[in-house]
């Protein structure tokens, strides 16, 4: 006991200076940059702001809206924002299983006429207005509409937002446009992360012919027009022979259109990762690694990625809002997300179409236009933000 | 002689991106089901094998991918499947001017608004006039071109009647879809001269060109704004990239008839050459412009060397 | 000289910047026609020959005149619509017919004239249409012409043993110009040399141009007879030295002597014996195979009307439409072309009747957005929107400048007759019946189409279209049932396949609607891009898929000859031996009524089986100007330009 006493001092002593040091060290980059965040009041509105859109983009299934993809041309045609109420219907449509259920209950079992009902009873529940309204939702979606419908019954929002020319409920669209567009944003950018970072890390450690091959490689793809080549995949993709192939594999298409953008967004990214590895990797930690025999992929990804995070993060709120706009951009050209999906791209398509000197319905594109282009101003400004907090030599910038 | 050999090397990095461009593009367009001979009344076997040996849609793949290769290097793309009175080299030609003149109106727009306003923002620094400058430069550079243009379609074409719908073909109708174009770029580079601005204006040398009396004008135009320069010029290459996919849009919205509307109904209708020969002459461009920017750069900063 | 540009760098920019400013600004500016027009898409081709869309059409009736033209002419029908005549106000100012129907001969008028000023003759007619059936240029439309004695054994290179031929030597003055042609002999073909197990296949290998009736190797051994002498060759489409041809030489050496077997450019159907003739300068005859009410109105289609032939030869087959080039014989002529953006046609005086023709200028735009079209309408800068949108109509509708008529086109939907269980006609027909035709016209279309209960418009002359019931949910859960689907059981989800366009959609979703709530049919929707559309019809790999067809002129046959057995736009595998046998018999019926019968028989036929389900007749949609005077409301759509004139009177909107 006596003899490792002296040891254990002296290990708590030097584990007491590493944890030290650890916390001075991890509170001064990240704690201070958020510091100096939180003193930036346009960014932390932005901020607030877009916490607050994608929480309800999440939660949209779950909220009291009306179905975004259901029409009914004869009575709701392109009508103005107003307050009329409007009821979903799926009580009446489950009362009216459930007056078929206790009629099958009053029936002899076996009967004629109780097989009748059943039958009928199953049908309704094959073809169920959840289905109908929500374009056969997965599973998570199905849960949170189960959940609006326990809370909220038949109720919905008026169509404050008016309604489009199928007469469906343009508020409606908006919120579930959201989903589609935030998660192409997060996606292909967390696409873009993974490549730029891995790519540039390599190219910047190797350093040497490799490096040069990579980034020669870069500044080709630099000059390929990409977004050309994305057209000519997309209406690849919307073959209908690709399309049964992805669906076999259970690929929607939407899912490769975000990794499709995600993939052509690494070109900078790859860039400022090589640049700041290359700074870093002559620094002493790095040979310390060396020396304590980590492979070339550990010093990459465990010691210099995670130092030059800063940037990164820096970069991918810019890349963010840009991604965004593409996809925004592709779905305006009719290349992008494909109905029954809904993106805000999509949304300010159809508004356009329908904007003319005769009778304006601004309601169209005015709503889809103001979600998308508030979205990407919160983004930029909380991108300005996070770029002065954290590189405070760029600040003033 | 430096600057030769950059050329030079250059040519070649851009004989290697065309090339990849085109053998991507070439094997994606032959696998993308439907063909540009299909039309609105079915063809008669006979019509169509003419047809497609009239194209040369009949041989191997493989020879059609050299033949069409070779004939790329010798600058033919042949013909267009349906512009059928046109080659492609004479639609692109027609295309290209188009939209080069609608590109460049948004470029000058884009800069002399985007360094007005930062010159003023900088000079001015946190008043009204920065503020709001500012709001609008980040403002311009959220809102999706296609939002702006449906907003300013609204405003100037119905409700003041100031310019015509769409068109090309007088000066009126290009203004709208080229600030349109612009208005992002104006708002990057508003911010970028702000910035660099700033920087030079807090300089000792700047300091002491008051001191000697300059008046300041003469700083600010001078000396700043060759401060401003050297990020708004390394923008403008991300910025001329922007500007091709930008008129996309605009060219689409405004019924212009440029190199963006060729190729995004040849892409459509499957006219196979059309779509090739607007693609490569896209990624020349961009190869050209990106260089063209790394020149200037070197010409303006002393402390670039080309390589 | 770095430093130098170092130094002036801001001004060397702003100069660069000011030049190409001023460049992109002057960049072809036009005066303003006087009368502009949207014509809704970029036209393909001005080429008779080869152009096929009503787009194309409008401006080719501008550039070119044919032999007769199809004009509004007479009393407006209980709808307002003027009907459309081919009439002898074009080329021809006179043409007879002989007694039994067969002979057609037009008089050319003697001040037709090219806009070069060269006389139109009867040869130009002769040697266009040669031109328009001539396998090489591959005319899609190539069949209207098939009504000719012997047209369809030149198009298609069906050459019999005996059958006279013409010769076309590898000697073209240009090279890789199809005109002007090579050395022409004219002779007999007395052997065919085929390989003799493929001799049979169909398709053309597509690389000997003499081929498409004929398939892969052949050799032709030719007979010319010359003041008395006869010499026989042999000649081949392909090369010599082919593989295939060497073989051939090979199996037929004893036979034949090959030894100086020539390579040629085409073996083809002597033209001259094509029953398409110049008489005399003025005197143009056309025999046709049987009796062709509907003749005339072929003859005023478009693909038939001439080129000329100096600048065809002069320029090659694409230069010459290049303005500039153009020699036309129409009221216009081509002054510019600007890609996707606009045709300028000015007037051409040298027109027959050019003092009939008001305007001076025309601008022919090429938007494809109807909202786009439609704003510029209503915005001043254009004066004929051919396409407004549908959300709109009912506003547009009460506005005096629309002009809106049912003409002849009908929106149906194919049904795929191979596939269960669409391949039972009860349940074609329940289909037809379970949809609420009236609610689509009323509620997506909107413009005042007519619910369809037959696929032949009304308004054709003197004919009476058939019927397949009307909008019954009872009969047609009878019909079902009695296919053996009560409620719909057991009936598999049918696909509504249809293209991404205009309100197809909508269209498609009522009717899946219609169809699940009154059958109990789960239907699915498939959209594709336009041209995958075009090839999953093609191959047949649908159900039941959207379609339109627009009559090509004013005669039943113009729809109901696309569904004979295998016909190339039948499509929906659907064959009727009687069917076929009606359509055949009209075609040699020289009685109008009893032929109109016949049709009648033939549509109900088609009716009663159901390959196809009729869902409204189009109307045509036109914003015009108030300030346009001579614009009439017609049963085709037809509105030549050179009838319009400008009220400037009428000038202020």
């Amino acid at each position: 006991m006596s003899i490792s006493d002296p040891q254990k001092s002296e290990l708590e002593r030097l584990t007491a200076i590493l944890r030290e040091a650890h916390e001075v060290q991890g509170v001064s980059l990240w704690a201070d940059a958020w510091k100096r965040l939180k003193r930036n009041k346009a960014a932390m509105l932005s901020l607030w702001t877009l916490c607050v859109i994608v929480l309800l983009a999440i939660l949209t299934p779950a909220l009291p809206l009306q179905s975004p993809i259901f029409q009914d041309v004869k009575n709701r045609e392109l009508l103005p924002p107003a307050l009329d109420s409007y009821s979903l219907g799926i009580g009446e449509y489950d009362l009216e299983t459930d007056r078929l259920r206790a009629e099958a209950r009053k029936l002899e079992v076996g009967s004629a006429e109780y097989v009748e009902i059943q039958e009928a009873i199953a049908a309704r529940q094959q073809t169920h207005p959840i289905d109908l309204y929500w374009n056969n939702p997965g599973f998570i979606t199905r849960g949170l509409i189960k959940l609006r419908l326990a809370v909220f019954g038949d109720y919905c929002i008026p169509s404050i937002f008016g309604t489009d020319k199928l007469g469906r409920d343009v508020l409606s669209r908006v919120f579930w446009g959201s989903r589609v567009s935030l998660a192409c944003g997060f996606i292909a950018t967390l696409v873009s992360l993974i490549i730029g970072v891995s790519y540039g890390a390599i190219s910047g450690y190797l350093g040497g012919m490799v490096d040069n091959i990579m980034m020669r490689l870069v500044d080709v793809f630099y000059s390929i027009p990409f977004i050309f080549i994305v057209i000519f995949i997309m209406s690849f993709l919307s073959s209908p022979d690709i399309r049964l192939t992805l669906q076999e594999y259970n690929i929607d298409q939407i899912h490769v259109f975000f990794l499709l953008i995600g993939a052509i967004y690494w070109l900078t990214m790859a860039r400022v990762v090589r640049g700041q590895v290359i700074s870093l990797k002559n620094e002493q930690f790095i040979e310390a690694a060396k020396t304590i025999g980590a492979t070339r992929m550990q010093i990459v990804f465990r010691h210099l990625v995670p130092n030059v995070m800063g940037i990164v993060i820096v970069y991918l709120t810019l890349t963010i809002p840009a991604v965004i706009r593409f996809e925004a951009f592709l779905s305006f050209l009719g290349m992008g997300v494909n109905a029954p999906d809904i993106s805000w791209g999509l949304l300010v398509n159809e508004g356009v179409q329908v904007i003319t000197i005769l009778k304006t319905y601004w309601w169209m594109i005015a709503f889809s236009g103001m979600a998308l282009a508030l979205t990407l101003f919160a983004l930029n400004f909380l991108g300005d933000g996070v770029r002065d907090a954290l590189d405070p030599k760029l600040k003033n910038k | 002689m430096q600057v030769l050999m950059f050329l030079l090397k250059r040519f070649g990095w851009m004989i290697v991106t065309v090339w990849i461009v085109f053998t991507i593009s070439f094997f994606l367009m032959r696998h993308i089901p439907g063909g540009p001979l299909n039309g609105e009344r079915v063809l008669s076997e006979a019509v169509r094998a003419r047809l497609e040996a009239r194209y040369n849609l009949d041989a191997p793949l493989s020879e059609q991918y050299f033949t069409h290769l070779w004939n790329t290097m010798r600058l033919d793309f042949g013909p267009s499947f349906k512009l059928q009175d046109y080659t492609v080299n004479e639609v692109l030609a027609q295309g290209l001017p188009v939209s080069a003149a609608l590109g460049i109106l948004g470029m000058v727009f884009a800069i002399s608004i985007g360094m007005t306003s930062g010159v003023i923002s900088a000079v001015r620094r946190n008043s009204v006039y920065d503020y709001s400058f500012m709001l609008l430069a980040t403002l311009g550079i959220a809102i999706p071109n296609f939002v702006l243009a449906a907003m300013l379609i609204v405003i100037f074409v119905f409700n003041l009647q100031m310019f015509p719908a769409a068109g090309w073909g007088d000066l009126n109708q290009i203004i709208l879809p080229a600030f349109c174009l612009g208005a992002p770029f104006a708002g990057y580079i508003a911010r970028l001269t702000r910035t660099g601005m700033l920087e030079v204006l807090g300089n000792d040398y700047i300091r002491t060109a008051y001191a000697k009396g300059l008046s300041p004008r003469t700083v600010v135009l001078k000396h700043g704004l060759r401060g401003a320069l050297l990020p708004v010029v390394s923008y403008l290459g991300p910025a001329i990239a922007g500007i091709l996919t930008g008129s996309l849009v605009l060219e689409r919205i405004f019924v212009i008839p440029g190199m963006g509307s060729h190729f995004i109904e040849a892409a459509i209708q499957r006219d196979y050459t059309l779509a090739m020969g607007a693609l490569l002459t896209y990624t020349v461009l961009l190869f050209v412009m990106n260089t063209m920017v790394d020149l200037a750069y070197s010409i303006i900063d002393p402390r670039v060397k080309l390589e | 000289m770095v430093r130098f540009l170092r130094k002036y760098f801001p001004i060397c920019l702003l100069l660069l910047a000011g030049v190409s400013v001023i460049w992109a600004v002057n960049l072809g500016t036009l005066p303003p026609a006087e009368f502009v027009f949207n014509n809704g898409t970029e036209v393909k081709t001005i080429d008779p020959a080869k152009a096929t869309g009503v787009p194309e059409g409008r401006v080719i009736n501008a550039l070119y005149e044919g032999l007769l033209r199809s004009v509004p002419d007479g009393d407006p029908d209980e709808l307002g619509r003027t009907p459309t005549k081919p009439k002898a106000v074009a080329m021809a100012d006179d043409y007879r017919v002989s007694n039994d129907g067969t002979v057609y001969t037009f008089h050319i008028r003697d001040n037709a004239k090219w806009s070069n000023g060269d006389p139109v003759t009867a040869v130009d007619f002769a040697w266009s249409w040669m031109r328009f059936l001539h396998p090489e240029t591959a005319s899609e439309y190539n069949y209207q012409l098939f009504y000719a004695v012997n047209a369809s054994k030149f198009a298609f290179v069906d050459l019999q043993e005996g059958d006279p031929v013409e010769v076309e030597m590898k000697d073209r003055p240009v090279p890789g110009q199809m005109f002007p042609r090579g050395t022409v002999r004219h002779g007999r073909l007395v052997s065919l040399l085929q390989p003799h197990d493929d001799h049979q296949s169909a398709a053309d290998d597509g690389h000997g141009h003499g081929g498409g009736g004929i398939s892969g190797a052949a050799i032709f051994v030719v007979e010319f007879q010359q003041d008395g002498t006869v010499t026989t060759a042999a000649y081949t489409t392909q090369a010599v030295e082919s593989e295939e041809i060497q073989a051939l030489v090979n199996a037929y050496q004893g036979e034949y002597d090959l030894s100086e077997l020539t390579s040629v450019e085409h073996v083809l159907f002597d033209f001259e014996h094509v029953g398409i003739k110049a008489i005399s300068r003025n005197e143009f005859e056309v025999t046709l195979n049987s009796p062709t009410p509907y003749f005339p109105e072929l003859v005023a289609f478009y693909p038939l009307h001439p080129v000329h032939r100096p600048s065809l030869e002069k320029y090659g087959d694409r230069e010459f439409t290049k303005p500039g080039n153009l020699v036309g014989n129409g009221p216009f002529l081509l002054k510019e072309r600007r890609i996707r953006d606009r045709l300028r046609l000015v007037k051409n005086d040298q027109y027959w009747n050019a003092e009939n023709v008001h305007l001076e200028s025309v601008d022919v735009l090429a938007i494809q957005s109807e909202t786009t079209s439609l704003n510029m309408y209503l915005n001043g800068q254009l004066d004929w929107d051919t396409k407004p949108p549908n959300t709109l109509i009912p506003l547009l509708k009460q506005r005096e400048d629309f002009v809106s008529t049912p003409f002849l086109a009908c929106y149906f939907y194919r049904v795929n007759t191979s596939k269960p269980p669409l391949d039972n006609p009860l349940v074609r027909k329940a289909l037809n019946m379970a949809i609420d035709k009236q609610s689509i016209v009323d509620n997506i279309v909107k413009g005042g189409q007519i619910p369809a209960r037959s696929f032949v418009p009304p308004g054709m002359n003197g004919y009476e279209s058939a019927y397949c019931g009307e909008y019954n949910v009872q009969e047609a859960k009878r019909l079902l049932a009695e296919a053996g689907y009560p409620n719909g059981q057991g009936l598999p989800t049918i696909e509504i396949l249809y293209n991404t366009a205009d309100s197809h959609r909508d269209i498609a979703e009522v009717i899946q609607q219609d169809w699940k709530k009154n059958l109990g049919v789960d239907v699915s929707l498939r959209n594709l891009e336009w041209g995958t559309f075009l090839d999953t019809l093609r191959v047949g790999d649908y159900m039941v898929s959207r379609s339109g067809w627009i009559g090509d002129y004013a005669d039943p046959n113009t729809f109901l000859d696309m569904f004979v057995t295998d016909g190339p736009n039948n499509q929906t595998k659907w064959s009727s031996r009687a069917y076929d046998n009606d359509i055949e018999r009209a075609k040699y019926e020289s009685d109008p009524a009893k032929r109109m019968a016949i049709f009648k028989e033939a549509e109900q036929r088609l009716m009663d089986e159901q390959p196809i389900i009729p869902i409204y007749f189009y109307v045509s949609l036109n914003m015009v100007n108030t300030r346009v005077k001579g614009f009439s409301a017609n049963l085709q759509d037809v509105h030549p330009l050179h009838l319009l004139s400008i009220d400037s009177r009428g000038a202020e909107d």
